[in-house]
């Protein structure tokens, strides 16, 4: 090293990656530019669009919540929806899991055949599904649970079997050296560890399929979204938001109810909680002991003792089971029906194969291409109001605790919107087309990208951050020195997620006329043309493919 | 050895002056408990004692990243607890402080975790080694050749071992010129070589710019030889004040030793 310091390279060398990297930025931004281009989106017509938006509103105001029974009945017909599909989609995916996790089959094949189906079911759409089931068992709850449970297996299947997989080997080692059989195993070893994430992603699907089965009725598959889409297509404006109300506190109280019972099933403040909860017990079962004078002896039982844990535990699991009765029993399927109608569900599924476009080939590319914008702009837009959301959410970096806490709860309402409800009232406010589409999307990853990414800015690591301080740097500095660097590479995984995900809404924006290839493949179910319906299906997973191996290979470019 | 040979309270250059100064948690913890001593500019002074003796708590108090219960801290010149944000920004500046766990940016490379270290002199943020000054970037890559690195100024600071990180994280104290060092356990993470390494880089450099440097350790053998004077500390409160030479190891040692031997006498104490 003899030259002197300041003829060596002060700046990064130009790495074939760095130039890599600056060409992908360079393409999302054109993406950007060409989709928007395509959507006819226009910065200047926003403030007509809100103004519409609001128009609207206006005209829905006041409520009219004055067909009560009617909303009241379809409220829980919503609830039960989501409770028996979830409930459904629990059932199938358990022996799913047990098939597709390492440590419980060490089969190869049935492995890949397990994995295949839980990836499959959650490759089509709830609501297409739904729309499918319409048409064979007709009109009704039924065909809306179907399709929730059926679809749910996806997510429900793949976190069950990651749990089951993260349980401990040394137990169920243990457990075969006694002599046990495999089942036996997995019964005393591998499912009791796994329990408690099981219950927590269970109610977690059931916060999900709630906001689902509340738009299900759009496609005729029961619930209130059949409300609300009567009521909008009516020009009766009042009952409609009469029904969106009610749908927004549906969703808010389950949610509610929903979060506190996982949080206090798992994570560390919950094992601190029953293990302060079982320390009072003991003490007072052994003072009611001593008080009673019991002997050593007396003292033994064969059953575990009712400590409050356990009244709560059966208290719940009995309510659960009186729900579940409660709501077979309510809700309006006419069982014999069902069953005679299965076998034209196979005449359905036998129409689909060979798929094919046939004479729609151009009509199905068009849609496509338009949804693919419509998921760009959108994921574009949402991401870029999420970021400052995220930041002012983020409780390590936002240390005014009433900000934080306001921006959180004024967010995780909005949540509880499902997007399609949002396209709907859009629609009806701008006319068909898809930006108002997009706009509705746009909201909705806004919500949702903004919790991803408060949670990833939550997770940066604190002693960067304290060293830059000491340096002198300012607030802002060490921001952008010590947090920015950190999340950089969350924030290019939950783009891609995101883009994942709203591509997959995207195509059926278009039963409400919000844009896209859902009006195509609506009507396709509707006129029967199955053949197309499937070509539709499998496309759209390509695509999605496509964007999950463009992800991928950004995630490790940008690591 | 070492031209700083004798304690003095020599008011005038006196670098860092603690007067009665106390700390407590809102937790109830009296992590520093009426603490007086007074370093003067240029003395290498080692904080010895237990976890939780208190150390980590003093170098916070000092630099300003904790305020005192009661008491006061002076630094170069400013009363710590009772200055602004904005002076207090300024005399960190000064301040170079070496952590336990480094305060890398594990993901930026090593001139731009160096370049940090100059933060407090720029406006603005910062990203990316482009956007700092030309001089700043030169000076940065200087003090990566001081401490040995100049050849991994490239690299992703995450790829380097223990004992390379604190060395950048060394370099970024440099760019900042302090006056004082601030080193929390800087060798607690790193195995006997590294340490040994981390610990003459910083008593070299401490020597060559006649910098004032307080530095918590845990292991009495790597003090002596370096440091100027030992302060010990227990259950918060200064057991121990001597120069280091001529010091007798097992007087040191006994910082170390709990009141009593069995398990016993050691609850007793905390009860």
């Amino acid at each position: 090293m003899n030259t002197t310091v300041e003829a060596r390279r002060n700046t990064p060398p130009l790495t074939p990656q760095y130039f890599l990297k600056l060409a992908s930025i360079v393409a999302g931004f054109v993406a950007v530019w060409w989709a928007w281009n395509r959507l006819n989106m226009s910065v200047l017509s926003f403030f007509d669009d809100l103004q519409n938006v609001v128009n609207l509103f206006k005209r829905m105001y006041p409520p009219n919540f004055s067909d009560t029974d009617r909303i009241i009945s379809l409220t829980f017909e919503t609830l039960w929806i989501a409770l028996l599909g979830t409930f459904g989609a629990v059932i199938l995916s358990y022996p799913l899991a047990i098939g597709a996790a390492a440590n419980t089959t060490k089969h190869p094949i049935i492995r890949f055949l397990c994995r295949g189906i839980i990836t499959l079911s959650r490759a089509v759409p709830e609501l297409i599904l739904a729309a499918v089931f319409v048409v064979a068992y007709g009109p009704g709850p039924f065909a809306g649970i179907l399709a929730l449970a059926l679809h749910s297996i996806g997510m429900i299947g793949k976190l069950f079997s990651d749990s089951i997989e993260e349980a401990s080997e040394a137990s169920g080692e243990a457990v075969t050296s006694v002599g046990a059989t495999r089942r036996q195993r997995i019964r005393s070893a591998v499912i009791p560890q796994a329990l408690p994430s099981f219950i927590a992603t269970a109610l977690f699907r059931l916060e999900i399929n709630i906001r689902g089965s509340a738009v299900l009725g759009l496609v005729g598959a029961g619930g209130i979204g059949q409300l609300i889409s009567e009521s909008l297509e009516t020009i009766q404006y009042k009952p409609a938001l009469a029904a969106v109300i009610v749908v927004f506190f549906v969703i808010l109280i389950v949610e509610l109810v929903s979060t506190s019972i996982r949080q206090s099933l798992i994570g560390e403040a919950a094992t601190q909680q029953q293990n302060k909860q079982r320390g009072r017990l003991s003490s007072f079962i052994n003072r009611r002991d001593a008080l009673l004078n019991k002997t050593a002896y007396e003292k033994r039982s064969i059953s575990a003792p009712w400590t409050t844990e356990r009244v709560f535990r059966t208290t719940a699991f009995v309510s659960f089971a009186v729900l579940l009765f409660f709501a077979i029993s309510t809700v309006n399927i006419e069982w014999s029906n069902t069953i005679q109608n299965t076998p034209k569900m196979g005449t359905v599924l036998r129409q689909m194969f060979p798929p094919s476009a046939g004479g729609e080939y151009s009509l199905m590319i068009k849609g496509l291409i338009e949804s693919l914008a419509i998921a760009i702009v959108s994921t574009f837009l949402g991401v870029l109001v999420a970021l400052p959301l995220g930041v002012l959410m983020a409780r390590n970096i936002n240390v005014r605790r009433f900000m934080s806490f306001g921006t959180r709860i004024g967010v995780l309402g909005l949540r509880g919107i499902p997007e399609l409800i949002i396209a709907v009232i859009f629609v009806s406010a701008m006319g068909l087309g898809p930006v108002p589409g997009t706009l509705a999307l746009s909201v909705t990853v806004a919500v949702f990208a903004s919790k991803l990414f408060a949670d990833s800015l939550e997770e940066v690591l604190p002693a960067p951050r304290e060293a830059v301080s000491a340096v002198g740097a300012s607030k802002v500095q060490e921001f952008f020195s010590a947090v920015v660097p950190q999340f950089i590479s969350p924030f290019v995984s939950n783009f891609f997620y995101l883009l994942d995900v709203f591509f997959r809404s995207s195509t059926v924006l278009g039963i409400v006329g919000g844009g896209g290839i859902g009006y195509l493949l609506i009507s396709s179910i509707r006129v029967y043309q199955f053949k197309l319906t499937m070509a539709i299906v499998i496309s759209v997973y390509l695509i999605v493919l496509i964007i999950e191996w463009l992800g991928l290979g950004m995630r490790r470019l940008f690591k | 050895m070492s031209p700083h040979l004798e304690v003095v309270a020599n008011e005038s250059v006196a670098t860092i002056t603690v007067a009665a100064l106390s700390k407590r948690f809102p937790n109830g913890t009296l992590a520093v408990d009426d603490i007086s001593f007074t370093v003067p500019q240029g003395q290498v002074v080692g904080l010895l004692g237990l976890s939780g003796s208190g150390k980590s708590t003093l170098m916070r108090l000092i630099n300003g990243l904790h305020t005192p219960t009661s008491g006061t801290v002076n630094v170069l010149g400013v009363d710590v607890g009772q200055a602004k944000p904005a002076d207090l920004r300024d005399l960190r500046r000064q301040l170079g402080f070496i952590f336990q766990q480094f305060g890398l940016v594990g993901r930026a490379t090593c001139l731009e975790n160096v370049l940090i270290g100059s933060l407090g002199r720029l406006k603005g943020p910062r990203i990316g080694i482009r956007t700092y000054p030309k001089a700043l970037r030169v000076m940065a890559l200087e003090r990566l050749d001081r401490v040995g690195l100049g050849a991994q100024a490239f690299q992703r600071a995450e790829t380097l071992s223990g004992g390379q990180m604190q060395r950048v994280a060394i370099a970024r104290s440099l760019m900042q010129e302090p006056k004082v060092l601030l080193a929390d356990e800087p060798v607690a993470s790193l195995d006997p070589e590294s340490s040994n390494q981390v610990l003459d880089l910083i008593s070299t450099i401490a020597r060559e710019d006649g910098m004032t440097v307080l530095c918590s350790l845990h292991q009495v053998e790597l003090a002596i030889g370096r440091t100027d004077r030992l302060i010990g500390l227990r259950d918060g409160k200064i057991v121990l004040d001597q120069m280091t030479a001529g010091i007798n190891p097992n007087v040191v040692m006994d910082l170390y030793r709990r009141h009593g031997t069995s398990d016993e006498v050691r609850e007793a104490s905390y009860a």
